[in-house]
């Protein structure tokens, strides 16, 4: 006999329970989480590195490097002196909640302040997959054109913050500036902008004063 | 490649539902999505084939319910129903617009089992 069952339900709702279960963590040990995304060379590490630069005198961090095979990027952080893991996706072309979970029992969750996530480089499946995260950042670099808010819309509507890196490189490429902006806040008009140079380091302080008071504002939370 | 970690996450679910309704046999599965959700109905087609043999799954028809993009005006405060993203508003031709609808993740809305 033929019967039909109405689900109506998240495919990835699995993720999103252990996602939530890293963010209870994540909130009994005051750590502010970031989960940084972009195509494969836009400036993940090099971001990562200039972040550390800047806020490692006020914050304690660390970061979790998802690379589908090897470890450049963690030792990349690690020669920095800061915490890193390096985890293992397993061929998978994002991270997920589960992933983050198993890298946090290599982490002293009591002496960190900031997390920061890097993604595995692809603009298409890490913005479906939570991983308990307070905040999506993406990178988007000026050699990598102005279309792909049109072409990975889901990316942008997810973010909370869009960096445009690489803009010392502007006067070589073809990148309208406007229309990538454009376009990424008709997806998502909250999402905040900061243009940068992670070579030149120009436009880095807006992303470090935007962090500076996420952080903040997360530690001070329910107190008034 | 998402595709293989959605349908494995997909083929969970229908078993967390077989314990509850217990069933031999999915025939037919409806699932819905967001035009700009970055879904590939083709490509979520063939995993589901592939990664579905030997699971009460096997052989059943998938539906895609494709939800289109819908569009806010902050000019004319209409609704634009759109094919293509990025447009303007297709009322006043304002680019002051923002994506209210199509974006919405994968679903699993039902399924004909037996
Ligand atoms: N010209 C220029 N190159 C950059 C900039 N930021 C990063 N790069 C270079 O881009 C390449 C990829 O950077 P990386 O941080 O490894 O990218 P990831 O794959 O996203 O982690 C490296 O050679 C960086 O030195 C920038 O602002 N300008
Ligand atoms: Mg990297
Ligand atoms: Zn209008």
């Amino acid at each position: 006999m033929v019967s039909t069952i109405r689900v109506v339900q998240n495919i990835l709702d699995a993720n999103e329970r252990i996602a939530a279960n890293n963010r209870t963590l994540f909130d009994q040990k005051n750590i502010y989480v970031i989960n940084l995304m972009s195509s494969p060379g836009a400036g993940k590490t090099t971001l990562v590195e200039k972040t550390i630069e800047a806020l490692r005198g006020k914050y304690r961090i660390a970061v979790i490097e998802g690379d589908i095979q090897d470890t450049v990027d963690a030792d990349r952080v690690a020669k920095l002196g800061i915490p890193a893991v390096q985890i293992n996706t397993g061929g998978a072309c994002h991270i997920d909640g589960n992933m983050i979970q198993q890298a946090l029992s290599s982490l002293d969750l009591d002496r960190i302040d900031l997390l920061i996530c890097e993604n595995v480089g692809n603009l298409v499946c890490p913005a479906e997959f939570k991983v308990g995260e307070n905040a999506k950042v993406m990178i988007l670099s000026t050699p990598e054109g102005a279309d792909k808010p049109g072409k990975y819309p889901l990316m942008f509507r997810e973010s909370a913050v869009m960096i445009l890196n690489k803009m010392d490189l502007l006067p070589y490429v073809d990148f309208d500036m406007a229309k990538a902006k454009r376009d990424a806040l008709k997806l998502n008009p909250s999402l905040a902008v900061f243009e940068v140079s992670c070579r030149t380091g120009s436009g880095l302080e807006g992303w470090v004063r935007w962090l500076g008071n996420q952080i903040e504002s997360f530690k001070n939370r329910g107190r008034e | 490649m998402h595709e293989v970690s959605l349908v494995q996450s997909l083929l969970d679910l229908i078993e967390e539902q077989r314990k509850i309704h217990d069933f031999s046999r999915v025939t037919s599965i409806t699932l819905s999505f967001g035009r700009l959700s970055c879904v590939e109905p083709q490509t979520l087609g063939f995993a589901f084939e592939i990664q579905s043999q030997s699971t009460v799954a096997e052989g059943a028809a998938l539906h895609f319910d494709i939800q289109p993009v819908v569009l806010y005006c902050f000019g004319c405060t209409r609704d634009s129903r759109i094919e293509k993203f990025p447009a303007d508003c297709s009322w006043c031709g304002s680019p002051e617009v923002v994506v209210v609808e199509g974006t919405e993740e994968l679903r699993l809305v039902e399924m004909d089992v037996e």
